[in-house]
């Protein structure tokens, strides 16, 4: 069975490659491909019609329960052979059909593409499997009804399909996940054994509805049914096979295949057989008001889809083996229905049966088929629709007598046979009879021979199942039928006279009733003119996308208005309020058990000093320079605290950033705009105001909660081996280049990424600086004072010795290359500042770059080079050394490591400053003084 | 010793340093590029097969023992991770030689860009939770720079909103770090997990975990807090926005992962709840948003946010089935968004644009393309048989069984709205008749920038099909990286060795 479907979904892409040896030529492809199918399909049948269940299984996802398994029983035969026969026929038919100017190719590809997946649904044990070539066939038809892509119509047409049978879809992804829930198993053998389990689960009736709305919205049940008629936009055979005759009837196979599992219920009777139901009437009276032809011929389908599903609610063996029937007639007579609509279209350039009036004078043959056809459809004796239908009344009448309001049932019936009797009547009256044609684009005729035969069969097998039932269709149906009951088959008679009895009257009535409406229709259809607009689905449908647009518009810009102050206010308030809550739902004392440490004057004064610059920082924060100068202090504050802790070296750290920063912002202070934001809102204030008490107290209660208790730390294996492990007295400096050189080494990445980052953002920037300051001032033309310049340039071999110094004794006492770095840097920088960019331009290398590699690769390769000696990463080892003059010293291979980030600190901090100088300088001098520094 | 630990981490880093010094030779950054991307893939496949066939991997840094110095740990999560940083990196390289100018060439994307792997395969291989945030703020620095790259108006205002809300993330991480510190003394990740099961206070260790999620979300651009995504991801070259696209957010999710099985399982009911409605909302905001969007590349980053959703439902739910799902779904999408991200940059290249309206016709014009934009946008809209349909199978079936209904029409409604969204493009951009140029149209493409726009488009789709066909590999992975995740003894052990386990 893998082979079969096999041969079908491979041979679509060479029915798609032939197309460029010819169009013809893609055509046979298909056909061939598809005949293959149907030998394979003939070697398998002989054991089914013994009663074999034949299963195939692969290993897929097993462990997901997921298995490529197929069965073949009477059912699956079935649809197989519909598939597959009715495809043949329809590919053939399209050879005609298509135009010159389209892609057979593509066509062709596309619809073997649908057949596998079509077979691949009839054929899956597997019900998820099923449910993946469920989704395939959505797709292909999605790609099948947009064949004709540059038509408005034919795109919306499609989107709107798969929309519904995908949101189907969806549905029943979930209840047959369920379904395999309650069963413990994906496999139909086990599932259709349960049936006793399912219809006791609690979730009996969640996984009923789920799987229901994926079958109604493919077999376009009430209230889904809208897409079809939209689909109609197809090419006429994709109509004529997808649907009609195959893929709609997925939905009610899918009722058939579950049948044993899930039926039986009020629950089932009342869903199924009520949409069924409210389908069969809702179908057959649209269908009556389309003047378009393919527009009847869809609502028909969905009216018959309905008495199919009606037949399946109704629940009992005899009605499931009249929907099985029923399927078989359906497919028939309709295919070949939308192909002589089809030959209709073609021939005549309409399908408006205003206009293609009385064509029996142009194309008498095709009206006889068209004709016989039809009256299938209606019903008439010695057509097989007569013999389905005659078997639907007699169940809807048995199946009346235990209702309440019984009556109701059969009566509904009647009035829906009516209206199909009526709308089959004005198929052949108005397309064949009443008249001349008006006005249509091209002379009608008879098509070529080759495109009615399909019809020609189709319409032999009409009156042959209608003549003959026991000899042509009977075996076929008791396999389906026993197939989809998973138990023998309850007697039945498929013979045209039954003698007199209810069903009988009913069909007479039908009959009758439904030429009488015909007669009588034109007060209906003004009727119906009157209110078609509001009986409309597709506009519901484009009403409901709109207002989910709509909503979803609103929503988005609700949420977020494009001002970042407002993100940030909305970020700190859900981390406080979401802190808050935790803290609030846990039963921890906010106060932990350790005892407070005295307080002593020093702590208190630095931590009141803190407090009062951040606040005087908020309330300056108009004034720029002064702000900046009271974020100066705050830093500053800090590296006293860390003095107080003993931390020389963060002390050292802090207080060498915090210069080069507030060189740096003081550099990019000259480029603000001088314009101020006008104050804010006082809402917005009172607002953040809040937000910050509650951020700011939820921290400090925190880091309070979390220091009132014992505390257990991993430090003293540092003070441990310092010296023994790491060959360095100062800790810190053997954590930052040793026991934590790895994350030192990000460090130094994130510092040259910022200098890189800062670097091309830039260059490609032009800004233009002051020319007068706030009190109309002109910029002041002496930029670098005497004095100054040569001050620094004396200071600098001194600060360069300076951090020479701190870089080497870094591993003993406080320095180290992070600090030696930024005082290099500093001593640099002030250069700059006190002999403008020009002049140390040409006396000093700009071109940072080197620099910045350098170091990275400096500590890179310096943790990569341990690996030579078979240890980890950054291994590091050190020795002592003895040089004349200097006495015994140490070296640690952590030092190279250090002269890494000493490089990358001097590299990145000059190349951030250079550059903002540089569009300072650029700013307001002429521009060939820059000069390129890449 | 297992050099393939460290590797992923030290080929980028050392990669973008030979390329800073050579600052000006332009084709050796390129090659340099192509050959450093394309061993962290390989190194990445040798490091998942090694995990896979002996277990966790631990090498700790400068022979440290943990808890004391830094471990590099690798799980099955982790190295499934690197793989696919590997993979995009690689394929965002290879069209990045043929789809960047000059002018972003020459200011550094090549280095800038292994610096950002780097960052991302750090994140994924620290057992360290300090060292985790020093790469966190390696990949933000390097995201942040390669965003305003080229310092156009419209990228420096994505980029501060970008850098803005990202670095409230890293000070609320860094605090919470500093807190936790406070609370048990110790940083390695094995270490806080058992040290913190033995911390009375509780409910403090739930409010740090709280923290931990606000950070960890903002970077996962999690509900509410993802506004930055959609502010900055469609501003940069298109090569840039598919590699942030496939890989940054996931390193937050990947930390919520992390720091959700391994540390902060002690009151699951409380924080995987509030995870469960993360992730639900996370999902609908997302995908109403891209419901709104007529831009190629906005669209796709609103889908970035609602995939996300479906990822923090694996972990919410915190059965094996679904972290198994989640982390399915990780790798699906990461494939998927990165390629589509890929095939908006081609359709800007054909026609000039990424709106909507201005785009058109590529069905008949670029049948190729069509098929290549059919696959990975049917996958992230969960279309069997692609990879996406299994990823939310899986999630479905867990939320499912592990009875969380809510969550699940949820997710399926998503699915739904996201099929919307992708036929939408596909009608647009696709079928639409292409509207008359306003300029000159571009020059066709041709010779080897086709080829090499093309390659990784395909490889990609091709990995996508292979997924879903496939998918029998990537579950038996995911489930034992799943498996992993939820016995932190594992970890522990691997990480602390068997004693410290009582």
């Amino acid at each position: 069975m893998l082979l079969l479907i096999l041969t079908v979904f491979v041979g679509a892409p060479l029915a798609a490659w032939v197309a460029r040896f010819g169009r013809i030529q893609s055509a046979w492809a298909a056909g061939l491909v598809t005949i293959v199918a149907v030998l394979q399909l003939i070697t398998l049948m002989p054991a089914v019609f013994e009663g074999e269940t034949l299963i195939h299984q692969w290993d897929w996802m097993p462990r997901a329960g997921l298995n490529l398994s197929f069965r073949l029983d009477g059912l699956g035969l079935l649809f197989a052979l519909l598939i597959l026969g009715i495809g043949l026929l329809v590919i053939l038919y399209a050879r005609y059909y298509l135009a010159a100017r389209d892609c057979m190719g593509r066509f062709y590809a596309y619809l073997l593409l649908f057949m596998g997946a079509m077979l691949g649904i009839v054929l899956s044990e597997n019900i998820i499997q099923l449910l993946v070539f469920w989704e395939l066939t959505s797709l292909t038809s999605f790609l099948l009804i947009s064949y004709w892509q540059e038509r408005a119509d034919a795109r919306q047409g499609a989107r709107m399909a798969l929309a519904v049978t995908g949101a189907g879809g969806l549905a029943m992804l979930g209840g047959f996940v369920l379904l395999g829930h309650i069963v413990g198993s994906y496999e139909l053998s086990v599932i259709l054994q349960s049936g006793d389990v399912i219809r006791a689960h609690p979730l009996y009736l969640p996984t009923l509805v789920l799987i229901l709305l994926g079958a109604f919205t493919k077999s376009a049940q009430f209230p889904f049914h809208f897409w079809l008629p939209n689909a109609m936009s197809a090419p006429t055979p994709v109509s004529a096979y997808l649907h009609s005759a195959t893929m709609v009837k997925a939905g009610v196979f899918l009722l058939a295949r579950l049948f044993p599992a899930l039926s039986g219920t009020p629950e089932w009777s009342a869903l199924v057989g009520g949409a069924g139901l409210a389908t069969l009437l809702v179908g057959a009276v649209f269908a009556l008001f389309k003047h378009d032809l393919k527009g009847l011929l869809a609502y028909s389908t969905i009216s018959h889809l309905g008495l199919i599903t009606l037949l399946f609610g109704i629940g009992t063996p005899l009605a499931a083996v009249a929907g099985v029937f029923h399927i078989i007639n359906h497919a028939i007579f309709k295919a070949s229905l939308f192909m002589a609509a089809g030959i209709i279209d073609h021939e005549t350039g309409s399908r408006d049966m205003r206009r293609i009036n009385g064509l029996w004078k142009y194309m008498p043959h095709t009206a006889m088929l068209a004709m016989v056809a039809a009256a299938a459809m209606a019903g008439v004796p010695l057509l097989n629709g007569f013999l389905s239908k005659e078997m639907f009344f007699a169940e809807a009448v048995s199946a009346s007598t235990h209702l309440r309001l019984g009556w109701l049932l059969p009566a509904t019936v009647t009035v829906a046979g009516v209206f199909a009797v009526a709308y089959s009547f004005r198929f052949i009256h108005d397309v064949f009879f009443n008249g001349e044609p008006v006005d249509l684009p091209k002379s009608p005729h008879e098509p070529p021979r080759w495109m009615k035969v399909p019809v020609e069969m189709l319409v032999a097998l009409c009156l042959l199942v209608g003549i003959l039932p026991a000899l042509t269709v009977e075996p076929l149906l008791t396999l389906a039928s026993s197939g989809m009951l998973n138990q023998p088959v309850p007697d039945f008679d498929l013979a045209l006279w039954h003698g007199f009895n209810i069903a009988l009257a009913m069909s007479v009535v039908a009959l009758v009733g439904g030429g009488l409406l015909y007669v009588a229709r034109q007060p209906l259809f003004e009727l119906h003119d009157r209110f078609e607009h509001r009986l409309q689905a597709k506009p519901l449908f484009d009403r409901t996308i709109g207002g989910v647009l709509g909503a979803a518009g609103a929503i988005t810009r609700a949420l977020d208005t494009g001002s970042l102050q407002r993100l940030v206010a909305l970020f700190v308030a859900f981390a406080a309020v979401l802190g808050i809550s935790g803290f609030v739902a846990s039963d921890s004392p906010l106060t932990g058990p350790r005892d407070l440490l005295p307080v002593d004057g020093i702590s208190l004064l630095a931590a009141g000093g803190l407090a009062a610059a951040a606040l005087a920082t908020v309330i300056m924060h108009r004034q720029r320079l002064v702000s900046l100068i009271l974020i100066g202090v705050v830093g500053l504050v800090v590296s006293l605290v860390f003095v107080k802790f003993s931390a020389p070296d963060l002390a050292l750290t802090q207080l060498s950033v915090e210069v080069v920063t507030i060189v740096l912002l003081l550099l990019a202070l000259y480029f603000l705009p001088r314009r101020q934001q006008p104050d804010s809102h006082p809402g917005h204030r009172a607002r953040d105001v809040v937000l910050s008490v509650v951020a700011g107290g939820g921290v400090a209660a925190l880091a309070w909660a979390v220091l009132t208790r014992p505390y257990d730390t991993i430090a003293d294996f540092f003070l441990a081996n310092s010296v023994p492990g790491g060959g360095g007295t100062n800790v810190v400096n053997v954590i930052l280049v040793d026991f934590r050189g790895y994350d030192t080494l990000g460090e130094i990445t994130v510092l040259a990424l910022a200098a890189l980052g800062i670097f091309a953002m830039l260059e490609g920037l032009h800004l233009k600086g002051p020319t007068r300051d706030d009190e109309g001032r002109p910029w002041s033309p002496d930029m670098h004072p005497p004095v100054m310049a040569s001050l620094t340039r004396l200071l600098l071999p001194l600060a360069l010795l300076v951090s020479a110094f701190i870089f080497l004794r870094g591993h003993n006492q406080p320095g180290g290359g992070f600090i030696a770095g930024l005082v290099t840097a500093v001593a640099l920088i002030m250069q700059y500042l006190a002999n403008g960019v020009a002049w140390t331009q040409s006396r000093l290398p700009a071109n940072m770059h080197p620099v910045l590699a350098m170091g990275l690769l400096v500590a890179t390769l310096t943790g990569l080079a341990s690996w030579l000696f078979g240890h980890p990463f950054l291994t590091s080892t050190y020795t002592y050394l003895y040089w004349p003059l200097v006495g015994k010293f140490e070296v640690a291979s952590a030092m190279v490591f250090d002269l890494g980030v000493y490089l990358v600190v001097v590299g990145a901090t000059l190349l951030i400053l250079i550059h903002l100088g540089l569009m300072h300088s650029a700013s307001h001098q002429a521009p060939a003084d820059t000069g390129d520094y890449r | 010793m297992n050099p393939e630990i460290a590797l992923p981490i030290l080929i980028p880093l050392l990669g973008a340093a030979v390329s800073v010094a050579f600052w000006r030779h332009m084709a050796l950054q390129r090659h340099l590029a192509v050959l450093a991307t394309g061993a962290l893939l390989a190194i990445g496949l040798v490091l998942l097969w090694e995990v896979w066939h002996g277990g966790i991997l631990v090498m700790d840094m400068g022979v440290w023992p943990a808890p004391f110095g830094i471990a590099l740990v690798a799980d099955l999560l982790a190295a499934i991770m690197v793989v696919l940083a590997g993979f995009t990196g690689f394929a965002v390289t290879l069209y990045s030689l043929v789809s960047l100018d000059r002018e972003h060439e020459n200011f550094g994307y090549y280095p800038l860009l292994q610096l950002l792997l780097a960052g991302v395969c750090g994140a994924f291989l620290t057992g360290d939770i300090f060292n985790l945030f020093v790469w966190f703020e390696v990949m933000l620095i390097a995201s942040f720079a390669l965003l305003v790259l080229g310092g156009r108006r419209t990228q420096m205002e994505g980029g501060l909103k970008y850098v803005t809300l990202n670095l409230i993330a890293s000070a609320i991480f860094l605090t919470a770090v500093g807190l936790l510190y406070g609370m048990v003394g110790t940083l390695n990740m094995a270490d806080l997990a058992v040290k913190l099961a033995q911390v009375e206070a509780q409910g403090l260790v739930t409010v740090l975990s709280l923290l931990f999620m606000i950070a960890f979300g903002i970077k996962a651009a999690a509900f509410p807090l993802f506004f930055w995504l959609p502010a900055s991801y469609h501003t940069p070259p298109v090569a840039i926005s598919a590699v942030f696209a496939g890989l940054l957010t996931k390193v937050g999710v990947y930390a919520l992962y992390r720091v959700f099985t391994l540390i902060f399982t002690h009151d699951v009911g409380y924080t995987h709840t509030l995870l469960l409605w993360g992730a639900g909302l996370t999902m609908l905001t997302g995908v109403l948003g891209a419901a709104a969007q007529f831009e190629f590349r906005r669209i796709l980053s609103f889908h970035i946010i609602s995939q996300i959703g479906y990822m923090l439902m694996g972990l919410a739910l915190f059965t094996p089935l679904a972290l198994l799902g989640g982390i399915f779904y990780i790798v699906h999408h990461i494939v998927v968004k990165t390629n589509l991200f890929l095939v908006s940059g081609v359709a800007r290249r054909l026609q000039g644009s990424y709106e909507l309206r201005d785009l058109g016709g590529l069905y008949r014009s670029a049948p190729g393309l069509s098929v290549l934009f059919l696959i990975p946008a049917l996958s992230l809209a969960g279309m069997p048989p692609l990879s996406g349909f299994f990823g939310k199978f899986i999630l479905v079936r867990a939320g499912l069984e592990a009875g969380a209904y809510a969550i699940v029409f949820v997710a399926l409604l998503v699915g739904l709205l996201t099929l919307y969204s992708m036929l939408k493009i596909w009608a647009e951009v696709f079928w639409k008749a292409a509207p008359e140029p306003t300029s000159p149209s571009p020059a066709p493409l041709q010779g080897p920038e086709r080829l090499l726009l093309y390659a990784p488009i395909s490889a990609m789709a091709a990995v996508t099909v292979a997924i879903g066909l496939g998918a029998a590999w990537v579950y038996d992975v995911a489930e034992a990286a799943a498996a992993q995740l939820l016995d932190p003894a594992l970890y522990v052990e691997a990480v602390l060795g068997r004693e410290r386990l009582q």
